[in-house]
């Protein structure tokens, strides 16, 4: 009664994804995602399709969702009958007529845009997508889909095995799905890499309902965006994660709560989910059995502890977004009271490709300890910012410096923060570790969520402390003293020291600080002092220059340097005129920067580099 | 979707007086179909905030009567979204990124630019009404660090010069128009600056 419903579900949807894997007429995918929209990815669809359409050309546009190559966004890829695609960059709507000109109409390659083809082979001089450095090392199984299929087309899931999983699953009593997602060894990707499986457990020995099954989307963590990229690329695979954690523990009802911020994300997954449920996927009676299971798509307005999972559970019950005090636990009374289980988006997606191709399969990746493979956000000081996806264990490094490109040019690795403002910064030194939990634990670090944020030497290690506690004082739900206060005094002293006016008695109090943040309620105040942590720990040095030397190495906090007229140049008058407070004045032909009013915005040294300069506020010349 | 005991059913009555008849049946068609049972607080914030741009002071006591709750408990909980914003936006909103990989690339030097070019605090209204600057969060679109967005549209990745050219001509002045910038205009911008940089 399941399965053939389920094959001709399969079998229609394998005609609709033949049309796509292997056409008959040219196929031009256009990737639009948060990231790709805002360089004019939709423009660039818009064009195509009216072009292909204008200029009569046999050829279909298809939307798809996101490789993780930020860097090298609008994506188009070209797919002529009987040739691998051709992936052209950086393709933004003034470029679809030179585009089509060449690589369609003349049936050619439109090798000044192309980046690679598709697949592990190079073709007509191209180099081949995995060999490059970004892919090359890159694991792609919860990315599978990415950029490949298209996002809205429920169809295109199913027929690369799309709730073939959870057609598994329904085969399984619930503990035998709770005991295959236990033997993989999966821990939850949101931060706190508890099992997924014994967490289920719970949820599933929890007796009172209805019990509630809750995804984080919120992903908070400011420079992280794996999530966004699963829900936006491949909304599906997180409907079927969470209709089978719905079946694991005997859950009745599910929510998907996606951050404000997120707006594309929020759109897909409820597309997702109708369609799930015009398919009999979600609602009564899932595939012909008697498992029934709702879903929902809640969106946030805006807070980062709503993404604690208490804090999300609060938000859901339409008060201020509080994180709770724990126990009870959520499997215990979650919302409403009720017993609840909430797991991270890449949890969630991680199950369907467990049980669809087994915990053994899946356990084959990954270190010794720590299974599965995990998808990394890189941002800051990289060349190729981007999202990619490895096996647990790979080293920092082989992501950081090979696959991202290391800092711009001419610069040197100074620190990467591994996961979110509450994870701390590893030095360069380090860069080498594994990236999994235990060598970052070992450090008094957090490897987090996975979005690795990078410094290099121009950035300096006091200022980015100041925006940590910023962000935690501004986050921060007002419960617990040791956190709002705390974070608040930790910030003054903080600023005090980034202005020139440190003493040596303000370590002491940081660390007295530090240490009164563990009694916090939640992990966001005990996190909160992490990073200021990491720098007494790696970066006393450059502390301690600024609280006895006032010297900011890097000359980037603003009350430790000044601008000065060092040279004479005839890129003067430019800096003069860019000024926003005419703080560059002439005196007689030569110029000076009125410090009074100079509110250290460096457009002038960026307009006249040789002639202006940043000096040291306070030491000696 | 969710159902739930409910906790709270006083009642707030509504005051008729408390804005125009107009504003305040639209707020109830907008919410109507919501309910405490199901968890729509936030539905009715997005949906009221979608509809006038903001919310507006006169929804809080509706919005205690739907869901069964004080005005209070509804400030309570508007004052701890970010993205519920209790005042008309200014005609022209910058959004300025306070993230990480913003930060590292300079975005606190864009920061002041903009605050003393648009004469406006952060997360404020300049005094003739016409600009106003917001602080948001990373939505992961680091690729343009460090960006400001304008009506949705991205403007990155920014020099501290490029950025104060920008304000000049949103604001109109150095004669120049204001221009709708379309596809991408920052980076034709800053292929010019560093020749400027380089020719010195
Ligand atoms: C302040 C704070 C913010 C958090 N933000 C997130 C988040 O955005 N996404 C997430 O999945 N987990 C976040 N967490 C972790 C969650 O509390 C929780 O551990 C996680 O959602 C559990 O899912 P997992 O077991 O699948 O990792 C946050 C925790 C804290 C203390
Ligand atoms: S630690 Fe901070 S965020 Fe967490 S409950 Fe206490 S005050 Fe709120
Ligand atoms: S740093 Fe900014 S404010 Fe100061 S002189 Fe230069 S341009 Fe003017
Ligand atoms: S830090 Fe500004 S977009 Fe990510």
């Amino acid at each position: 009664m399941t399965l053939p419903t389920y094959k001709e579900m399969w079998q229609q949807a394998d005609e609709v994804w033949t049309r796509t894997a292997r056409p008959a007429r040219t196929l031009i995918k256009v990737g639009v995602a948060t990231c790709s929209r805002v360089v004019g990815a939709e423009e660039t669809l818009e064009t195509l399709r009216r072009e292909v359409q204008a200029r009569r050309l046999d050829a279909d546009v298809m939307l798809t969702g996101c490789l993780g190559l930020c860097y090298a966004e609008p994506l188009v890829e070209v797919i002529r009958p009987n040739v691998p695609g051709i992936l052209y960059q950086l393709m933004t709507a003034d470029k679809v007529a030179s585009l089509l000109e060449t690589a369609v109409a003349a049936d050619g390659n439109a090798r000044e845009h192309a980046l690679a083809v598709m697949g592990d082979k190079e073709f007509g001089g191209l180099p081949a997508l995995g060999s490059l450095e970004f892919m090359r090392g890159q694991v792609r199984r919860l990315m599978a889909n990415c950029g490949v299929t298209d996002p809205e087309s429920i169809d295109h899931y199913l027929a690369r095995g799309g709730y073939e999983g959870l057609v598994g699953a329904l085969r399984l009593k619930p503990v035998e799905v709770i005991d295959e997602v236990k033997k993989s060894g999966l821990w939850g990707r949101g931060g706190a890499a508890f099992s997924t499986g014994l967490k289920w457990e719970f949820l599933y020995n929890a007796k009172r309902k209805p019990k509630y099954l809750i995804c984080n989307a919120d992903e908070g963590d400011p420079g992280s965006f794996v999530n966004r990229n699963l829900m936006e690329s491949d909304p599906q695979l997180l409907v079927e994660g969470m209709i089978i954690g719905g079946y694991a523990t005997e859950a009745d009802k599910g929510c998907i709560y996606i951050r404000d911020e997120y707006p594309l994300p929020v759109e897909r997954m409820e597309l997702a989910v109708a369609q799930a449920r015009e398919r009999g996927l979600v609602g009564e009676g899932i595939l012909g059995s008697d498992f029934s299971f709702e879903l929902e798509v809640v969106r946030g307005a805006g807070s980062y502890v709503c993404g604690d999972e208490t804090g999300l559970l609060s938000s859901l019950e339409d008060r201020r977004g509080m994180p709770k005090i724990k126990p009870p636990f959520p499997a215990q009374a979650g919302v409403f009271a009720m017993p609840s289980n909430i797991n991270n988006v890449e949890s969630y997606t991680n199950v369907p490709l467990i049980m669809r191709h087994g915990a053994d399969w899946w356990a084959e990746m990954g270190s010794e300890k720590h299974k599965g493979t995990k998808m990394f956000s890189l941002s800051g000081q990289i060349q190729r910012v981007g999202i990619l996806e490895v096996p647990l264990g790979t080293p920092t490094s082989d992501v950081v410096m090979r696959m991202g490109g290391g800092p711009p040019k001419g610069r040197k690795l100074k620190a990467v923060q591994p996961g979110g403002p509450l994870s701390g910064v590893i030095p360069a030194s380090d860069v080498d570790i594994p990236l999994e939990p235990d060598p970052y634990r070992e450090r008094g670090v957090l490897m987090g969520s996975g979005g690795l944020v990078i410094l290099d030497d121009t950035n300096c290690i006091v200022d980015l402390c100041v925006y940590f506690e910023w962000f935690a004082e501004d986050e921060s739900c007002g419960r617990c003293t040791t956190c709002f206060a705390g974070t608040r005094r930790m910030l003054e002293i903080l600023r005090r020291i980034s202005s020139g006016r440190g003493r040596l008695a303000d370590l002491e109090l940081i660390k007295l600080l530090g240490s009164i943040a563990q009694n916090a309620n939640c992990f966001h105040g005990q996190g909160a002092p992490t990073a200021v942590m990491s720098m007494f720990r790696f970066f006393e040095g450059e502390l301690l220059e600024h609280v006895e030397r006032k010297r900011c190495p890097a000359k980037v906090c603003r009350g430790l340097v000044r601008y000065e007229v060092l040279h004479h140049s005839d890129r003067l008058p430019a800096a003069e005129a860019i000024c926003p407070t005419n703080a560059v004045v002439r005196d007689n032909g030569t110029y000076r920067i009125d410090q009074l009013k100079c509110i250290k915005c460096d457009a002038c040294r960026e307009q006249a580099p040789y002639a202006i300069a940043v000096v040291d506020e306070f030491a000696p010349a | 979707m969710f159902s739930q005991a409910s906790h709270n059913s006083r009642v707030t009555p509504v005051d008729p007086v408390a804005g125009s008849p107009e504003l305040l049946v639209r707020i109830s068609e907008l919410i109507e179909d919501l309910s405490a049972d199901h968890v729509d607080l936030l539905k009715a914030f997005h949906r009221i905030q979608h509809e006038f741009g903001y919310l507006p002071h006169e929804a809080v006591p509706l919005l205690a009567g739907k869901f069964r709750t004080t005005p209070a408990i509804i400030f309570g909980t508007i004052d701890f979204y970010s993205e519920v914003r209790t005042a008309p936006a200014a005609e022209t909103t910058v959004e300025w990124c306070s993230g990480p990989a913003c930060l590292l690339k300079g975005s606190l030097n864009i920061r002041r630019a903009l605050e003393a070019i648009l004469e406006c605090e952060m997360n404020r209204t300049s005094s003739n009404g016409n600009f106003g600057l917001r602080l948001v969060q990373c939505d992961g679109t680091c690729h343009l660090a460090p960006l400001v967005r304008q009506d949705g549209r991205y403007i990155g990745p920014l020099t501290v010069s490029e950025s104060i050219e920008w304000a000049r001509r949103l604001k109109g002045e150095d004669g120049a128009v204001q221009t709708e910038g379309e596809g991408a205009p920052a980076e034709e911008e800053s292929s010019q600056t560093a020749q400027k940089v380089e020719s010195e």
